[in-house]
């Protein structure tokens, strides 16, 4: 499997894990949760909030939360049949 | 010999049909793929997408360019050949190049540097286009085509499939740019091939195109 196929599983599981915690998870357990490095994940996150899959927000006593964006949640939704299409084609 | 003496307007007729469900397939198979790619931005769907984006491109220009070829005859209309044929030509050999590039960046890119490909594509797509250009043949750049087929055919088999079957997809994207080369050189009406295996290389294009449109339609809804 190449990097980027890789890659792109990775962003699908940090997101199934934000959906299954009823999209909404403070940053510090979505790292543990996602098992990457915290370099790794800093990067995954930054290329997230820029691709807009997710978005983060703060509650009244200023505590940041992370959630899913509707383009995040077309990704879980077209996840599988995206990664069947790349695999068809070769690409 | 004049190319106008072998004009047909059967011929023509089902060459602008042809032309119209080529390009809508290249475009249908372009606007189909955009919103998995606007979701992952995965390199190999840019390089397919876009492939067909270009080949779309291709086969309008190469139907304009038989408009020019024939304007005078068959719509008494004055079209400057002197400089719209070589633009045409210069058009048609970049969008085609490109597309054929295109294609094979798709199922290579992860081997290589995303940026070094891009400079190579483009600019052998230039060259090749501007070398047309000056020579003001289309038959100079299915030469070249040819040419950079036959080496990308052996390069991509040698890099990606060591040992292993040839795909069936792999053997679609090299019939869309076969094809691609025969329907270039088809345009010229001084007949190349028998009478009905043009019409039999027009069918097989279309239904490569449905083909890959029909699979793509299994896994983007």
């Amino acid at each position: 499997m190449s990097k980027k196929r890789d890659r792109l599983e990775v962003i699908f599981d940090i997101l199934k894990i934000i959906n299954e915690h009823h999209n909404s998870i403070r940053p510090t357990p979505l790292l543990r949760a996602a098992n990457l490095s915290s370099n790794s994940f800093s990067e995954y996150y930054a290329d997230l909030i820029s691709k807009e899959l997710i978005k983060e927000i703060e509650d009244k006593e200023r505590h940041k939360y992370i959630t899913l964006t509707d383009k995040g949640f077309r990704y879980l939704e077209k996840y599988k049949l995206i990664i069947g299409f790349i695999s068809e084609f070769e690409l | 010999m004049a190319i106008e003496r072998f004009f047909n307007p059967f011929d023509f007729g089902i060459d602008l049909l042809f032309t119209i469900i080529a390009v809508v397939s290249c475009f249908l198979i372009y606007f189909k793929t955009k919103e998995s790619y606007e979701l992952t931005k995965y390199e190999g769907i840019r390089y397919f997408r876009q492939a067909f984006l270009f080949f779309g491109l291709s086969y309008l220009f190469r139907f304009a360019l038989s408009i020019v070829v024939f304007s005078r005859i068959a719509f008494d209309v004055f079209i400057p050949r002197t400089m719209f044929l070589p633009l045409f030509i210069l058009l048609i050999g970049y969008f085609s190049t490109t597309g054929i590039f295109y294609l094979i960046f798709g199922s290579i890119w992860h081997k290589f540097d995303s940026k070094k490909l891009l400079i190579f594509g483009h600019g052998t797509a230039i060259i090749l286009s501007i070398i047309s250009f000056f020579t003001r043949s289309h038959l100079i750049l299915i030469y070249l085509q040819c040419l950079l087929l036959i080496i990308a055919i052996v390069l991509n088999f040698i890099i990606s499939r060591q040992g292993r079957k040839i795909s069936r997809i792999k053997v679609l994207y090299a019939l869309v740019a076969v094809l691609w080369l025969i329907n270039l050189l088809i345009i010229d009406r001084r007949r190349p091939f028998p009478e009905g295996v043009e019409s039999f290389f027009q069918i097989l294009s279309i239904a490569v195109f449905v083909i890959i449109y029909y699979k793509i339609s299994k896994w983007v809804r």
